[in-house]
C-alpha cells in the first residue's frame, strides 16, 4: 500500500449517503484520501455508488454523514456555486448547453468568475488547441459536432477556469472504442501537463488500468479494493476485485488465442 | 360600398383601438402575473398541481360568463372600498373585461412555462449546476433561454384567446370589435356580424404571426427576428390605439355615457339620445349591449348617465313588486321610489310601450280558433313556446302562467332575432314577442289579447343617473323626446333596422325619428 501524502487534495472521511429511508445506502461509510497530482479511477458495477461518491465532492449531492475536505478545507465552507467553479467536472451525459456556441460553452465558468472578455477569448483558443479541436468549431453549436468532439468540448469546459481538481463521470461512456482510447490518452497527457488531481469514475477496468495511477473499487456503496493495478492483482484481495482485475487479462488472452487460431 | 359596411368602417378606429388596448393590457398583465407564478411552481413542486388546476378551472368557465361574473364581484368590492376608503371601483367597462381576460390568458402561459422548464434535459440542468451557476443564473442563462420557444408558443396561444374572447367584453360595457357582432346579431345586420368576426380574426392572425416571428427568433437564436417581431407588435398596438389615445388627449368636454340593452330598439334610442346630446355640443359615448339586470345597476352607480328602460321591468325586477296598480299610479309610485331609493331620475315616458306579448302566426291561430291568451290556454299542453333568454325566469311568466293556467309541451329559448324565425318556420307555435317590434307587422303576427291584464304595462321611460339629475345640458337634450314617440313610429324605426333589404343603422333610424318629431330638418 502506498503511503498517504502529507496534504491530500481530496480527503473523504466516513461518508454516507442514503437516498430513501430503509433502502441500503448508496455510499456506505467511505473514507478516502486522494494525493495531489494523482489520477485515481473509481471502478465498480452500476449501482455501486461511484457516481454518488463523485457528486458529493462538489456537492451536486449532499451527504447524510461524513466530511469532505478539499486541500484541507471543508467543502461546505463556501457556497456550492463557488466551490463548483473551482472544481472541473466532466458529466456522463456531457451536458453541453445547446443554445450556446462551443466558445460560449467553454467560457461559461470564467464568465461566472468575471474574467475579462479578452482573457476569456484567449483561454478558449488555448483550450481548443489543448483538446485538439480546430478553432473553427468555436462558433458552432454542440448539435453540429460528433460525439467525440462534444466530449472534447465538455473536457475543455471543465478545464476552462484552471481548476486544480478534475472530476470525471464516465467521460468516455458513449463513445466508440477508437475515439474512447484516443481521448483517454489525451486526458492523461493533459492531466500530467497541468499537474491536476483527477478522480475518474468508470465501469471499464481496462480503461482504469491503462489511464489511472491508482484504482479504487466499489461494491454496494463500500470500498472493496484500493491500490495500483499491480497491487489489486494480489491474491489476498477481495474475490470481486480479483475477478474484475482478471477480466482485462482474460480478454487479452482470448483475443490472442482467437487471432492465433485464425492464423494457424 | 354598402351603407352597412360604410357605417362599420366609420366606427372601426374606436372599436379596434379599444379592442387592441384591452387585449394588450390583459396580455401584458397576464404575463406579469403568470410568469412569476410559473417560476414559483417550477421551484416549488407542491405549488405546481394546484396552480395548473386553478388555471384550467378558470379556462372551463365560458368566456361570456367569466366576463359577466366580474360585474357583481366588482360591484361588491366597490361597495366595500367605498365603505373603507371612500373610493369605489368601476364595475363596468374596462376593469371587469381586463380582469376576466387576464385570467383567461394565464393557463397557456403558466402551463407552457412550467412544462418547458421542468422537461428540460436533466443532464443540461446538472451541467448548469456543475459549472457553478447559482439558481438564479441557471434560470436566466440556461432554463429560460432553452424554454423560450415553448413559453413564446404559450404567449401566442394566450394572445389569440384573449383577442377572440375580448369580443365578449361588449355586454359588460367595454367597446370592442364585439360591438359589431352583438349589434349586428340584434339588428340582423349580418354585414356587421361578419365585419366584427373578420376584423377580430385578422387582428388575431396578425398578432399571432408577429409573436410567431419572436418565437422562431428565440428558437433560431436570431436577434433580428425577435426585434422585428417585437417592433411589429408594438407598431400594430400603437397604430391601433392611437385614435383612442388621441381622443382622450384632445380638448376635454363633459363626456356622457348613454347605455343600451341588447336589442335594436335600445340601440336606436341610445343613438337618438346621443344625437340630441351631441347636437347640444356634448361628447358622448355609447355603452351598448348591456344585460337587462346589469344596466340599471350601472345607472344607479353613475357608470352610465342615461338609458331607456321599461316600467314593467323596473316594477318586477328592480322594485320586486308583484301587484299591479293602474298605469298612472304605477308610474308615479315608480318615479318617487327610484328617486328615494337610488337618487335616479325618471324623466318620463317616451310615449310608447314595449311589452311582452304572446304572438302567433295568424294562419295557425285562426286554424285553432285562438284569439286571446285564454283561448291559448286550452291548446298550450300540445304546443311549443319560444322566448328570449330571460322570460321564463321573470315574474311576468309566473303571473301569466298563474292567471291563465298555461303549460307548454316544450320551451325553447332564442336570441330574439332567431325567435321570430323559429315562429315563422313552425319550430314553435307561439313566442313572447315585444309589442313595439317591427317584425310583428312585417310578419303579420297575431298578438294575443291579455284579457286578464296579467302582463304589466311596459312604458318606455328615460332614466338619468343620480350624479346627472341637475345636469342642465343632459336634461335639455332629453326633455324634447318625452311623450313624442308613438308605437307606430317605434315599430317603423325598429323595422328599418331589422329588415333584410335597405337596412338602416340604428343611428340612421334615430335620425329618421328626429325628423318625424321635428327635431331636425329633412
Amino acid at each position: 500500500m502506498s503511503e498517504a501524502p502529507p496534504t491530500a487534495a481530496i480527503s473523504i472521511s466516513s461518508l454516507t449517503k442514503c437516498f430513501s429511508p430503509g433502502a441500503s445506502p448508496a455510499v456506505d461509510n467511505i473514507s478516502l484520501d486522494v494525493a495531489q497530482g494523482s489520477f485515481v479511477a473509481i471502478v465498480g458495477g452500476s449501482g455501486s455508488g461511484k457516481t454518488t461518491l463523485l457528486k458529493m465532492i462538489n456537492r451536486l449531492i449532499l451527504p447524510d454523514h461524513g466530511q469532505i475536505a478539499i486541500n484541507g478545507e471543508a467543502n461546505d465552507a463556501m457556497p456550492a456555486s463557488l466551490l463548483r467553479r473551482r472544481i472541473g467536472y466532466v458529466f456522463q451525459g456531457i451536458g453541453l448547453f445547446p443554445h450556446m456556441t462551443v466558445a460560449e460553452n467553454i467560457a461559461i465558468t470564467p464568465r461566472l468568475l468575471g474574467w475579462g472578455v479578452r482573457d476569456i477569448a484567449a483561454r478558449v483558443d488555448q483550450l481548443l488547441d489543448l483538446v485538439e479541436l480546430p478553432r473553427a468549431v468555436a462558433t458552432r453549436f454542440p448539435s453540429m459536432l460528433s460525439g467525440g468532439q462534444q466530449q472534447r468540448v465538455g473536457f475543455a469546459r471543465a478545464l476552462a477556469a484552471r481548476p486544480r481538481i478534475m472530476l470525471m463521470d464516465e467521460p468516455f461512456g458513449a463513445l466508440d472504442p477508437v475515439v474512447r482510447d484516443t481521448l483517454g490518452h489525451a486526458t492523461r497527457t493533459i492531466h500530467d501537463r497541468l499537474g491536476m488531481t483527477t478522480l475518474m469514475v468508470t465501469h471499464d477496468m481496462t480503461e482504469a488500468v491503462l489511464i489511472a495511477d491508482r484504482i479504487v473499487v466499489m461494491k454496494h456503496g463500500r470500498l472493496i479494493g484500493d491500490g495500483t493495478a499491480v497491487e489489486l492483482l494480489d491474491p489476498r484481495q477481495h474475490d470481486d476485485v480479483r475477478a474484475l482485475m482478471d477480466m482485462p487479462r482474460l480478454q487479452a488472452e482470448r483475443l490472442r488465442a482467437r487471432l492465433d487460431g485464425e492464423r494457424g | 360600398m354598402s351603407p352597412a359596411l360604410k357605417s362599420a368602417l366609420a366606427t372601426l378606429p374606436e372599436y379596434l383601438g379599444s379592442h387592441v388596448l384591452l387585449s394588450t393590457a390583459a396580455l401584458v398583465l397576464g404575463l406579469a402575473i403568470s410568469l412569476p407564478l410559473a417560476l414559483a411552481a417550477i421551484r416549488v413542486e407542491r405549488l405546481r398541481w394546484p396552480l395548473l388546476m386553478l388555471a384550467s378551472l378558470i379556462q372551463t368557465i365560458p368566456g361570456l360568463a367569466l366576463l359577466a361574473l366580474f360585474y357583481p364581484i366588482l360591484l361588491a368590492l366597490s361597495a366595500l372600498l367605498q365603505g373603507m376608503i371612500g373610493v369605489g371601483v368601476p364595475a363596468l367597462g374596462f376593469l371587469p373585461a381586463l380582469i376576466a381576460l387576464t385570467l383567461y390568458s394565464m393557463l397557456p402561459i403558466i402551463r407552457n412555462t412550467v412544462t418547458a422548464v421542468t422537461s428540460l434535459d436533466p443532464a443540461i440542468i446538472e451541467a448548469a449546476r456543475g459549472v457553478g451557476m447559482t439558481d438564479r443564473q441557471r434560470l436566466l442563462k440556461v432554463e429560460l433561454p432553452l424554454a423560450a420557444p415553448v413559453i413564446m408558443a404559450g404567449i401566442r396561444t394566450a394572445a389569440v384567446w384573449v383577442i377572440g374572447t375580448a369580443t365578449l367584453a361588449t355586454p359588460v360595457g367595454q367597446a370592442s370589435l364585439g360591438n359589431y357582432i352583438f349589434a349586428g346579431l340584434q339588428t340582423e345586420n349580418w354585414v356587421w356580424v361578419l365585419f366584427g368576426c373578420v376584423a377580430a380574426a385578422l387582428l388575431a392572425l396578425v398578432i399571432d404571426q408577429l409573436l410567431g416571428l419572436i418565437e422562431s427568433g428565440a428558437t433560431r437564436r436570431s436577434r433580428a427576428r425577435v426585434l422585428l417581431g417585437l417592433g411589429g407588435f408594438l407598431a400594430v398596438v400603437l397604430a391601433a390605439t392611437a385614435p383612442v389615445a388621441i381622443g382622450h388627449i384632445g380638448p376635454r368636454q363633459p363626456s356622457y355615457v348613454i347605455g343600451a340593452k341588447n336589442f335594436s330598439e335600445q340601440y336606436i334610442l341610445a343613438a337618438l339620445m346621443a344625437d340630441r346630446l351631441e347636437a347640444g355640443g356634448a361628447r358622448v359615448t355609447q355603452s351598448s349591449g348591456l344585460g337587462s339586470a346589469v344596466i340599471f345597476r350601472a345607472l344607479a352607480n353613475d357608470e352610465i348617465d342615461a338609458y331607456v328602460d321599461y316600467s314593467g321591468t323596473l316594477w318586477a325586477n328592480v322594485m320586486h313588486r308583484t301587484d299591479q296598480p293602474p298605469r298612472a299610479k304605477m308610474l308615479a309610485e315608480m318615479k318617487s321610489w327610484l328617486h328615494d331609493r337610488y337618487g335616479v331620475a325618471m324623466l318620463g315616458s317616451l310615449g310608447f310601450e314595449n311589452a311582452y306579448a304572446l304572438a302567433m302566426r295568424r294562419d295557425r291561430a285562426a286554424s285553432l280558433g285562438i284569439y286571446d291568451i285564454a283561448d291559448l290556454a286550452g291548446h298550450s299542453a300540445d304546443m311549443a313556446i319560444g322566448s328570449d333568454y330571460e322570460f321564463f325566469v321573470r315574474p311576468e311568466w309566473q303571473a301569466l302562467r298563474n292567471a291563465y293556467g298555461l303549460g307548454f309541451a316544450r320551451k325553447r329559448q332564442y336570441q330574439s332575432t332567431f325567435m321570430y324565425r323559429a315562429l315563422m318556420n313552425g319550430d314553435v307555435d307561439v313566442i313572447t314577442a315585444f309589442s313595439s317590434d317591427g317584425r310583428i307587422t312585417a310578419n303579420d303576427l297575431l298578438v294575443l289579447t291579455d284579457g286578464k291584464g296579467a302582463i304589466p304595462p311596459y312604458d318606455a321611460v328615460v332614466l338619468v343617473a343620480p350624479h346627472r339629475v341637475n345636469d342642465r345640458r343632459l336634461m335639455n337634450a332629453l326633455a324634447p323626446l318625452i311623450g313624442r314617440i308613438n308605437i307606430g313610429m317605434m315599430r317603423k324605426a325598429n323595422m328599418m333596422v331589422d329588415r333584410e333589404k335597405d337596412k338602416l343603422t340604428p343611428g340612421a333610424a334615430a335620425r329618421w325619428i328626429e325628423q318625424e318629431i321635428g327635431l331636425i330638418q329633412q
